[in-house]
């Protein structure tokens, strides 16, 4: 089940990505429509985070093409932004949160020019937005899992961009701060953005998200979460690992016929 | 005089070979200077059965080319062998090493040469080594031209590019996600790098070089948390190792560059022991105030 849709911000033409020519995507065709909050879900391994960096350029060996709002990459940097998966950097590093918030700003600075002072006011909003203020001057290494995933986030809406991919944001994160991040993708989709967001908890994905995409090495849904989130297209997504298939069976049901009667049989331990 | 001449060109070495240090141990690659110490041996044969020459620009051209070649092989066997960069540098430059030994023996006949004419430039002679114009007027230490010269590149270079340098340094994947090239900045990076640490090698030798790479860099690195404090302390520690390092050595009449790099060594254990963040009485202090709360 693959919807496309006119006018999309990213369209993806037959996308082939290979690491030592295994291929690890594989032929991907998909649009997607602006101003949606959008959910990649899949297995580890699927290709998610690397259809993410083949549509940034950050893969070399790849087939097909990429267009980002009718364009190029190359024209349209500044109108995207990248959240990388948290582990991908050395937290260790000698910078400070507001250090690295700032770094939203380098693209649009362009080189040898250095943050202004309306840098570091967006800096230190985009920091109090998702509620790390107290934080800016702090190192780092001294920050929570939760709170470096969120100065990454910081980081992104710093870069005041229209589209955002987002690596597994709400990794290691406690669910209070889950709502919060949560809430604010809701914002930016409700004010036009686009968000692009690698997603692992199954149960969460009717609450959160307008659109979904189904990867697992190939294309298997993208469309509307209504459409596309069905037993049987993740099924084909997750090969069949039953126990958890069924608790999200459980849940869809749920979801469509909100009665008492299927809400105990899903609560009920087996 | 002689003394502060010395001093200088130790500062300007350390201050150079310090700031590209910080970089380095963050991008983990403290070992590149050792490397590049090695690997430029068949550089320096290679220039001089060319022209013949052991003047020191022909001897610094060939060692650079190899520099920079150096550390194209170790990002080419990190990228495509995926190798990490550690067993990339090793077999980098032991394997060009041994190239500069062939040659120097299969040569042998031929040349008058080995790494100790060039490698091993001696801090001591600083104030001896005039730079004498054609009319005959005296300048002065040449080594102090060629560093100094080194050092202003670099301090632009860095000044300039500083946030291009921080961000591929911390979050390369970013980077490139916003059109800043990683591998324009690495290699630029890496000139810079082979530039200094080869000019550095000619004025005050290889052992001084490695060790003032990483030693005030590491020391910094305990002391802040903050990549522009790292870089203003390890430029501060670099005029301190040479002053001390100097007059220790004149005290009880040793190497110079030996009782540099000795000072290096133990300012570093200094920092470890006693860094208010980092350092282990601190840690030691913190473990007990936990374990013991006040008032108890
Ligand atoms: N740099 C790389 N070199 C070689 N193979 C890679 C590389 N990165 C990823 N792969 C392979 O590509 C496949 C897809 O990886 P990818 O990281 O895109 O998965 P993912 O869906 O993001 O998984 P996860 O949920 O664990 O983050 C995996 O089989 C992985 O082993
Ligand atoms: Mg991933």
């Amino acid at each position: 089940m693959i919807k496309h849709v006119d006018n999309p911000v990213l369209e993806v033409h037959d996308l082939t990505v290979s690491y030592d020519r295994k291929p690890v995507l594989w032929d991907i065709d998909l649009t997607l429509p602006a101003g949606k909050l959008i959910g990649i879900v899949g297995p580890n391994g699927a290709g998610k985070s690397t259809l993410i960096k083949s549509v940034m350029g950050l893969t070399p060996n790849s087939s097909g093409y990429v267009k980002l709002f009718d364009k190029d990459l190359k024209q349209v940097r500044d109108r995207i932004s990248y959240v990388p998966q948290r582990e991908s950097v050395d937290w260790d590093f000698p910078a400070s949160a507001l250090d690295v918030v700032l770094m939203g700003r380098y693209g649009k600075l362009g080189l040898f020019k250095r943050p202004r002072k309306a840098d570091r006011d967006i800096a230190l909003d985009s920091l109090q937005k998702v509620g790390m203020d107290a934080y800016a001057g702090r190192q780092i290494s001294q920050l929570s899992g939760g709170q470096q995933q969120r100065v990454f986030l910081a980081r992104a809406l710093a870069q005041q961009a229209d589209l955002y991919f987002m690596d597994e944001p709400f990794a290691g994160v406690d669910a209070a701060t889950e709502k919060a991040i949560i809430e604010i993708l809701r914002e930016m989709s409700a004010k036009g953005n686009t968000v692009i967001v690698v997603h692992h908890d199954l149960q969460s994905v009717t609450q959160y998200f307008d659109w979904v995409i189904l990867l697992n090495m190939r294309l298997v849904g993208s469309g509307p979460t209504s459409e596309v989130f069905t037993t049987e297209l993740l099924q084909e997504t997750y090969g069949g690992k039953l126990t958890l298939l069924s608790d999200v069976g459980d849940l869809i049901r749920r979801e469509r016929f909100p009665n008492r009667e299927q809400f105990d049989k899903a609560q009920k331990p087996k | 005089m002689e003394a502060l001449q010395i001093i200088l060109a130790g500062s300007l070495v350390a201050i150079a070979c310090g700031l590209l240090g910080c970089f380095l141990i963050l991008r983990k690659m403290a070992m590149v200077g050792d490397a590049i110490s090695h690997a430029v041996l068949p550089g320096i044969v290679l220039a001089f059965l060319f022209t013949g020459s052991r003047d020191s620009v022909t001897m610094l051209i060939g060692a650079g080319a190899i520099g920079i070649l150096t550390t194209f092989l170790i990002e080419f066997f990190h990228k495509k062998g995926r190798l990490q960069t550690d067993a990339s540098i090793g077999v980098t430059f032991t394997w060009l090493f041994a190239v500069g030994v062939i040659l120097i023996s299969v040569f042998a006949g031929k040349v008058d040469l080995d790494q100790d004419c060039v490698l091993y430039g001696e801090i001591a002679y600083v104030p001896l080594d005039l730079w004498i114009t054609d009319s005959g007027q005296i300048m002065g230490p040449r080594v102090l031209y060629i560093t100094g010269t080194v050092l202003i590149i670099l301090i632009a270079f860095i000044s300039l590019g500083y946030k291009e340098l921080f961000l591929t340094t911390f979050d390369p994947a970013y980077a490139s996600a916003i059109g800043i090239s990683t591998a324009v900045w690495h290699y630029l990076l890496m000139g810079a790098v082979s530039l200094t640490t080869v000019a550095s090698f000619e004025s005050v030798g290889a052992i001084l070089v490695v060790a003032l790479l990483i030693a005030p860099p590491a020391t910094a690195y305990l002391l802040t948390e903050n990549l522009k404090k790292m870089l203003l302390i390890t430029s501060l520690l670099g005029v301190v190792i040479s002053a001390v390092g100097y007059y220790l050595a004149a005290w009880f009449d040793g190497s110079i560059a030996g009782a540099m790099a000795s000072v290096a060594g133990l300012l570093f254990m200094l920092a470890f022991l006693l860094s208010p963040t980092n350092g282990l009485i601190a840690k030691h202090r913190r473990k007990k105030a936990i374990l013991k709360p006040s008032g108890v």
